[in-house]
């Protein structure tokens, strides 16, 4: 049986009260309340007094691993992870942004995660599906023992099966919603570059406004920097207000690598990111 | 009037790029609806180029570089080769045509080989027909 999220709170609020009073640590990545108790909003506590703050609930989705590149190198932060976050953590860590010494993570086992739009249980499929984090340093709940029935990749049949010209369609449509407000690219922990290709002038990537070509451009690109780097956590589309089913092809290119390169992202530390990385004996199939 | 493609070329200058000058020199036939933009290298080609190629009118992007293993920089290729991949992959699933992309590994040698893959991408491409899909309309 899981662990009540009422337990995991005060198990966080102690944890880091603890760590934060041994000084072992200066800042702690958590959860705080928002404008009302489903709309948690990620929060920093840096002295024992903000604890009390600290909230964690069905509704905290967001992914705290964001975070963890704005501070300078070298320091010591604790953060609160659920399994696609710990996933978050461990591929920064092999892309060299934080270290792993740096960094101290509080696992999270979770289950029945809620959206704080639709006010719903996540559904597993839109996620990488994992119960208990890969990497943790304390857990502050049972591990919960079982695998999700589905596969993470079970959900791309359908729009695998489309013919060429239904998907075109189907992914204009989807792209035509887009108002550009970045939210996917501000949710996204793998999103760190400054400044993004988007916002470039010299060379201009694509149209800044929001019309057909340039958010094309934006998220096939967008797409294409995340390959072998996307941890599955869905954040995009859920923080994505007109509600584009992104997770579809970040999912979709992520089964790619993992089917051409035999290795998934943010599984264990001692990996390199697929794309940074060659075998000489990688075959030339992949190209067909 | 029948359709002429336009074809974006993007040649490794160390093979590809050489090897077109051998199918030249040799004055091999080959169609002219390629363009080729000469690069140092098939891993400095950022997938964004293939992206806004076809968004600016190219009806096929035919990508050239050196045999793996014989990188004039050693690895290049081999990283150019994994992207490359994914970029595939990507346009295929944004619903592309996946005959419209292209990479081939041709030697400064083979001047043959780049007339032939050349002719024979040209006539792939007039049979697929315009590309229209990512195309901006103005």
């Amino acid at each position: 049986m899981a662990t009540s999220f009422k337990q995991i709170e005060e198990n966080l609020k102690n944890e880091a009260r603890k760590l934060l009073e041994d000084g072992r640590v200066s800042l702690v990545l958590a959860y705080s309340r928002g404008y009302d108790e489903n709309h948690p909003v990620p929060f920093v506590a840096k002295i024992t007094a903000d604890v009390e703050n600290i909230v964690f609930n069905e509704y905290c989705t967001a992914n705290l691993a964001r975070y963890l590149v704005r501070y300078p190198r070298g320091t010591k932060m604790a953060i609160a992870v659920k399994p696609a976050d710990s996933r978050a953590v461990v591929q920064l860590i092999q892309e060299e942004k934080i270290k792993r010494e740096d960094v101290l993570l509080l696992g999270i086992p979770v289950i029945g995660m809620k959206n704080s739009k639709t006010g719903e249980v996540i559904d597993s499929k839109t996620t990488c599906g994992l119960y208990n984090p890969v990497l943790y340093d304390v857990l502050l709940g049972e591990e919960i023992h079982g695998q999700p029935v589905v596969s993470p990749y079970d959900v791309l049949a359908e729009y695998e099966a489309m013919d060429q010209d239904a998907r075109f369609a189907f992914w204009q449509k989807e792209f035509d919603k887009c108002i550009r407000c970045y939210a996917c690219r501000k949710a996204c922990p793998m999103c760190y570059c400054d400044p993004c290709f988007i916002d470039q002038n010299k060379p201009k990537w694509g149209e800044k406004s929001p019309e057909s070509s340039g958010n094309l451009m934006y998220h096939l690109t967008r797409f294409h920097h995340l390959a072998g780097r996307c941890i599955d956590c869905g954040e995009c589309s859920r923080a994505c207000p007109v509600d584009i089913p992104l997770y579809l092809f970040h999912k979709k290119v992520a089964k790619e690598c993992e089917e051409m390169f035999g290795q998934a992202a943010g599984k264990s530390i001692q990996d390199k990111p697929v794309l940074v990385n060659f075998r000489v004996d990688d075959s030339d199939k992949i190209l067909e | 009037m029948s359709f002429e493609p336009k074809i974006l070329g993007i040649a490794c200058n160390w093979c590809t790029y050489t090897g077109a000058d051998l199918a030249g020199t040799t004055r091999l036939q080959y169609p002219q609806n390629l363009r080729v933009v000469r690069v140092m290298c098939s891993s400095r080609i950022n997938p964004s180029f293939i992206f806004r190629a076809f968004q600016l009118g190219a009806d096929g992007v035919l990508v050239g570089g050196c045999h793996p293993g014989d990188c004039h920089y050693n690895t290049g290729n081999l990283y150019a080769r994994r992207r490359l991949a994914v970029t595939k992959k990507i346009l295929d699933f944004s619903g592309m045509e996946p005959g419209r992309f292209r990479v081939e590994w041709i030697s400064a040698s083979e001047g043959n080989k780049f007339a032939e893959v050349v002719t024979e991408f040209t006539q792939q491409i007039k049979n697929l027909g315009p590309q229209t899909k990512f195309k901006i309309v103005t």
